[in-house]
């Protein structure tokens, strides 16, 4: 019975790094940037909600909605302040921009909030669900649904809607997109905005489960390996990717030792590094010389 | 070299000095009319949890002394440097401390990744350091001369106490034990264990998590196979809380008990209504929300003069023996007279035998003891999430 617990569990511990994972290959496909300071742009939309609650006694719907929509903005200042400016410096100077990013965030929110992890309202009511054993939480069952439903939007968006197709196109090769009449900055700019309101989505999600601290954008550390695992440029790849490094770890710290739990999740990410360097999902890169 | 070897070597040392030389009147830091006291600590980072607590708590105690005419006449001039978290930094800012401000004594380091660490330098400097928080041993084990602790309580000591309390008081037979994957964990944890086996007795499980963990899945299920009738939960807040709530999910009713990392006031919200029944250990005999008198004054004092962390719940714990921990400072220097010198303070610091702040543990120290406290309470969260500390406080010796 303890193996359907761990799958029933682990599910949910690697949707929640699927959530992070997610955006980071957005972001990542659609800009070119490794946004690092990602974990703490959802920490910061979750502290949102907080101060929204607690500094303006709104009701919780309000908090939350003011929260996806200051996230965007922030997503849109980001790109408009931060990186549109050095889009053409070396990529390294563009990923220590991000690093700053989530720093400042992270010690603006300890320095404002306090420290100490704060409680986080549950967006559904706490209900445990006994199916034979296997103990299922509300919680849980929200994250994983909503993982889907955000994955499927996306995956119909790209696909379909002409909006989508023009964002692939102007990431594949921003030149050739400015020729035929995309706005590669409104594109990019987009990007970090859903990507953005994807952070305060997340965030709601995750923060009554994973306890919302300062800290709690280290999170972002697990879904980098998932967005690895699932190929680092398949969004599909990015939620299976974190969903694996959720059942391998609470596997692996169950049937082999809690200790070693992270050498085996890391050490089977080492591996795909080394033999599947594309990752699951993703597609070998061809270079001609 | 491991760095508690070299911590150890140095207060060997120190301590060697210190028993052999004749004692020069030291009085770096004092003038007529001001005493330089230095503040090394966390104000940023992860351990700010204590640190920015303690520099708080103290701010308030020393504005209060000023305001009061200051002690023996002279006037507190309060220094601050934050360490961010890093022992590197906190290395750094002990030796600014002392050499470019020439402080008399410092308060703090505030957490254990950045104290243990600090212990050599600060041995080998002899500027009297008193610590108002954080709980690893290794500070005082083996004692320096010039190094004390106040108020907290070491973690082998409050393992000792978890031990005693679930086996004699409890009557508890099968104990599993959840540790964080650091030093914290490994040595309160270990000494819980450690107890045990004095008492014949072993844990029934004993698993690891790391602090920055966000589900403990295989951790929980492998207690639930132990089948425990406690559960120690030796960790920060943050995972101690998940921990605590993935364990209700899974159907397990054991007693569930935290260390003092967990008794932080918003500790019971962060847990939820699962968490009810959760013991946790605290080393305040009066909770920082209870209308006890000297903390009700010690509390509207705290929200008066720190407006932006009474939005934040505030005091807390480290709040509170930062500001304990400096009245006690305050008393020693006061104890040592009008001709302040570190070593009369060091020899009050020594002579205080039950010295009370009115909202700590009393101190107890003596020329071969340098750890102030070494009693405990157990304290529960109600149902209504509030929190009662039963009554007894618990010898750890």
């Amino acid at each position: 019975m303890d193996i359907l617990q761990l799958i029933a569990n682990g599910i949910p511990a690697g949707v929640m790094y699927s959530l992070v994972a997610l955006c980071i290959v957005l972001i990542h496909n659609g800009t070119n940037v490794v946004h690092f300071g990602y974990g703490d742009q959802i920490t910061f939309a979750a502290y949102l909600v907080v101060i929204t609650q607690t500094l303006f006694g709104a009701p919780l719907w309000l908090a939350i909605a003011s929260s996806v929509v200051i996230s965007a903005l922030f997503g849109l200042f980001i790109y408009l302040a931060i990186l549109a400016p050095i889009r053409k410096t070396p990529l390294l100077v563009q990923v220590i921009a991000t690093l700053a990013i989530g720093t400042a965030l992270r010690e603006g929110m300890r320095a404002f909030m306090g420290p100490d992890p704060w409680p986080f309202p549950a967006l559904v009511a706490p209900r445990i669900f006994n199916l034979g054993g296997v103990f299922i939480t509300s919680a849980n069952v929200a994250a994983v649904a909503i993982a889907v439903i955000i994955t499927v939007a996306l995956f119909v968006f790209f696909k379909v809607s002409k909006y989508g197709q023009a964002i692939i196109a102007a990431c594949e090769n921003a030149k050739g997109a400015s020729i035929v009449g995309i706005s590669v900055t409104k594109v990019f700019a987009s990007i970090w905005i859903v990507a953005s309101v994807l952070a305060a989505v997340s965030a709601i999600l995750m923060a009554p489960v994973v306890t919302l601290s300062p800290d709690m954008g280290l999170i972002a550390i697990k879904g980098f390996c998932a967005a690895v695992l699932g190929g680092f440029t398949s969004l599909p790849g990015a939620i299976v990717g974190g969903i694996l490094l959720g059942l391998i770890e609470t596997t692996a710290g169950y049937y082999i030792s809690t200790a070693a739990k992270d050498v085996v999740a890391y050490g089977v990410l080492i591996a795909v590094v080394i033999f599947m360097p594309q990752g699951l999902f993703g597609k070998a890169q061809l270079k001609k010389v | 070299m491991r760095t508690s070897t070299v911590a150890k070597a140095a207060a060997f040392v120190a301590f060697g000095l210190w028993g052999a030389n004749p004692v020069f009147a030291d009085s770096t830091g004092v003038t007529d009319s001001t005493i330089k006291i230095g503040f090394v600590g966390s104000m940023t980072g992860p351990a700010a949890i204590w640190g920015s607590g303690n520099m708080a708590g103290a701010t308030l105690a020393f504005e209060e002394l000023n305001a009061a005419g200051g002690v023996n006449g002279r006037k507190i001039e309060f220094i601050t440097v934050d360490d961010e978290t890093s022992a590197p930094k906190g290395i750094a800012g002990f030796n600014r401390l002392v050499q470019s401000d020439k402080v008399f004594a410092v308060f703090g380091p505030s957490s254990s990744a950045v104290g243990v660490p600090m212990k050599a330098t600060m041995a080998s400097s002899g500027v009297p350091v008193l610590i108002p928080s954080f709980s690893s041993p290794l500070m005082t084990e083996p004692p320096a001369p010039n190094i004390f602790r106040v108020g907290a309580i070491n973690d082998r000591m409050q393992g000792r106490g978890i031990a005693n309390y679930l086996v004699n008081t409890d009557k508890r037979t099968k104990i599993a034990i959840l540790r964080q994957s650091d030093e914290y964990g490994a040595t309160g944890a270990g000494a819980v264990g450690d107890r045990l086996k004095e008492l014949k007795m072993a844990p029934v499980a004993n698993e690891v998590f790391n602090a920055a963990d966000t589900d403990f899945t295989s951790q929980v299920l492998r207690v639930r196979s132990a089948n425990p009738d406690a559960i120690v939960v030796y960790g920060y807040p943050a995972p101690s809380a998940i921990i605590t709530r993935q364990l209700r999910e899974v159907g397990i009713k054991a007693e569930i008990i935290g260390s003092s990392a967990t008794s932080n006031q918003n500790y019971p919200e962060l847990v939820g209504k699962i968490g009810a029944g959760t013991k946790f250990v605290t080393t305040l005999e009066h909770q920082p929300e209870s209308d006890f008198p000297a903390i009700k004054k010690f509390r509207e004092a705290f929200q008066k003069r720190f407006p932006d962390l009474a939005r934040q719940g505030r005091p807390a714990l480290g709040d509170t023996l930062g500001y304990a921990g400096a009245l006690t400072m305050i008393e020693a220097i006061r104890q040592a007279g009008k001709d302040l010198t570190r070593e009369g303070y060091v020899k009050a610091l020594e002579s205080m035998d039950g010295y009370e702040t009115g909202i700590s543990m009393p101190t107890h120290l003596s020329a071969t003891n340098r750890e102030g406290n070494t009693k405990m309470y157990i304290a529960v969260i109600k149902d209504d999430l509030t929190r009662e500390v039963l009554p007894g406080a618990i010898e750890t010796k």
